[in-house]
């Protein structure tokens, strides 16, 4: 049988996609939908048959202003982290976007991706060893004599957000390089030769053409940022109280499958929701661009 | 201006790579708790490292977890790539889409949402739904860095190689495989960090007594802030940086940065 080559049969397409869908329906679809049963039940229904349909789980985390405080907590820590990677991030980006030496380059993707691999609780010890009591910062200052007591630093909802940024702005930065890298630098030179400074041509020209990436690495960084586990509890040190915390203190302290698949379930909500606007947002700035 | 803008850069390569430095600063401090500055050298966090049964458990664990991850997540996720870029069915944008959608959702989710299945299936926890939560969040990658490079795909040359008598599983051997070689070594390899370094999937799925390696660094941490971890960090950065040479040696920073 001779068939165009490059295009795949339907059965042959199939085939090809069983073992990642077999993976993603048993292991990602079916889990979500089990923590949405869970969230609205009384009991397992597999070990309890007369587990009956409840709204209390969202009652009890609609009805406890602690709740809300937490969520917005959570969302707080994303946004103050994405605002600052993308202030630290684009000048970067744009510096390695712009690198003429393919040397210069490289090493700054290095020094860019080095921390990225270097794994979540490694950099977030770094920066424990940073801001703790006897850290570099209280001990460089103490042996220079210009504190006598350390000042507290950990516990503190900045100290969370500087570490947080360090962990995630890499992905910002090499989401908004490939963006800038793909701009016509001969657009800024033309906006210059007809007599804009060199800021204006970047705001003018470049920052616009750059939107999608600002965009693209802000969803990424939020939503890496708002499920962080390790730095809120390791430098906030439970002062910063998030969601994913309160989640996982639900399923290890109290067993509370119900209550915890409720959270998760409004945590899921949020991430959507950004999704949703990401992809409206996109829309009209590409629309905007093109 | 230009100055302006460089020492801004300088600024943010310092941020970026200052913590790194103190951890190799931690690693051989002799001091029981994090001091700064150093007290002297010492290699005692290392040897305290490697002969700890529990922080060597987890480095294998980690490591088998990661190989495994690598091999099935690069392999299902090429197939799927393969089928997605070229099959004409619909519903491709969707499940496009589904597969890429673990990026995006909060990670701890994926973990919880397995850890409720898990209780509620009473399979418990094991190393293999720890397997399957791993392959979840990697596949997208390996799916993303094929998809990537399919794209720029020229299919004439298949076409040629079969024009040239050749058999559709020869042309796929021959010519099909070598070209998106960079894009499945880069997936992998996208795969393999993601793996090794996973905590939230891990933080449900792990049972007790048989840790990842990120997890027993954090559990240890939570009350002991000795020297053992920047020693483990060591040998993470070690693993780490041997990548980032593979990758540049293989396929190029540059275009790992660009999928």
């Amino acid at each position: 049988m001779v068939r165009e080559a490059g295009t795949t049969k339907g059965s042959t397409a199939a085939l090809m996609l069983a073992p990642a869908g077999f993976i993603f329906l048993f292991f990602f679809a079916v889990p979500f939908a089990v923590m949405a049963a869970m969230s609205v039940l009384t009991a397992n229904p597999m070990v309890a048959p007369n587990a009956a349909f409840t709204l209390r789980h969202y009652e009890r985390i609609a009805g406890d202003i602690f709740y809300f405080e937490v969520l917005w907590q959570t969302l707080r820590l994303g946004l103050l982290t994405t605002i600052l990677s993308l202030l630290m991030g684009y000048p970067l980006a744009f510096l390695i976007a712009r690198a003429t030496s393919p040397t210069a380059r490289t090493l700054l993707l290095m020094a860019v991706i080095a921390p990225m691999v270097m794994g979540l609780v490694v950099r977030t010890y770094a920066w424990l060893g940073m801001f703790s009591n006897r850290g570099v910062i209280n001990g460089t200052l103490m042996s220079m004599g210009l504190i006598t007591e350390p000042i507290p630093i950990l516990g503190s909802e900045g100290a969370v957000v500087i570490a947080l940024c360090h962990i995630y702005v890499p992905f910002m930065i090499l989401t908004l390089t490939g963006v800038i890298a793909r701009i016509d630098p001969r657009l800024e030179e033309a906006a210059r030769g007809l007599g804009a400074t060199r800021v204006k041509a970047f705001i003018e020209v470049t920052l616009p053409l750059s939107a999608p990436g600002i965009l693209a690495g802000s969803l990424l960084v939020f939503a890496l940022a708002i499920s962080a586990y390790v730095t809120p509890i390791v430098i906030g040190g439970y002062e910063v109280l998030t969601l994913p915390m309160l989640i996982f203190q639900q399923v290890s302290a109290t067993f509370n499958l119900g209550f915890a698949a409720a959270l998760g379930v409004v945590l899921l909500i949020v991430a959507l929701g950004l999704v949703w606007s990401y992809g409206r947002a996109m829309q009209r700035v590409t629309r905007g661009v093109v | 201006m230009r100055t302006a803008f460089l020492t801004l850069c300088g600024l943010v390569l310092a941020f970026l790579l200052l913590p790194v430095m103190i951890v190799l600063c931690f690693a051989v401090n002799p001091e029981p708790f994090l001091a700064f500055p150093p007290s002297g050298f010492s290699l005692r966090w290392f040897a305290k490292f490697f002969s700890s049964r529990d922080f060597m458990a987890a480095f294998w664990l980690s490591l088998w977890l990661g190989v495994a991850t690598v091999f099935v997540a690069g392999t299902i996720g090429t197939m799927a790539a393969l089928a997605l870029a070229r099959g004409r069915f619909r519903g491709r944008a969707a499940l496009v889409q589904l597969f890429l959608s673990p990026i995006v959702l909060p990670t701890i989710l994926t973990g919880f949402a397995l850890f409720q299945l898990a209780m509620v299936a009473g399979t418990g926890r094991n190393a293999w739904i720890l397997l399957a939560g791993h392959l979840v969040v990697a596949t997208p990658y390996v799916l993303r860095t094929v998809l990537a490079v399919l794209a720029n795909f020229d299919r004439s040359l298949e076409e040629a190689a079969r024009g040239l008598g050749a058999s559709p599983a020869a042309a796929f051997r021959e010519v099909t495989l070598p070209l998106i070689r960079p894009g499945v070594i880069a997936g992998a390899l996208f795969a393999f960090i993601v793996s090794f370094d996973q905590f939230p999937v891990s933080l449900f799925l792990v049972s007790p007594g048989q840790e990842t390696l990120p997890i027993a660094m954090f559990n240890y941490l939570r009350f002991d802030f000795d020297g053992t971890i920047a020693a483990a960090s060591c040998v993470s950065i070690l693993l780490a940086i041997t990548l980032v040479l593979g990758i540049e040696r293989t396929i190029g920073l540059q275009e790992y940065a660009k999928l």
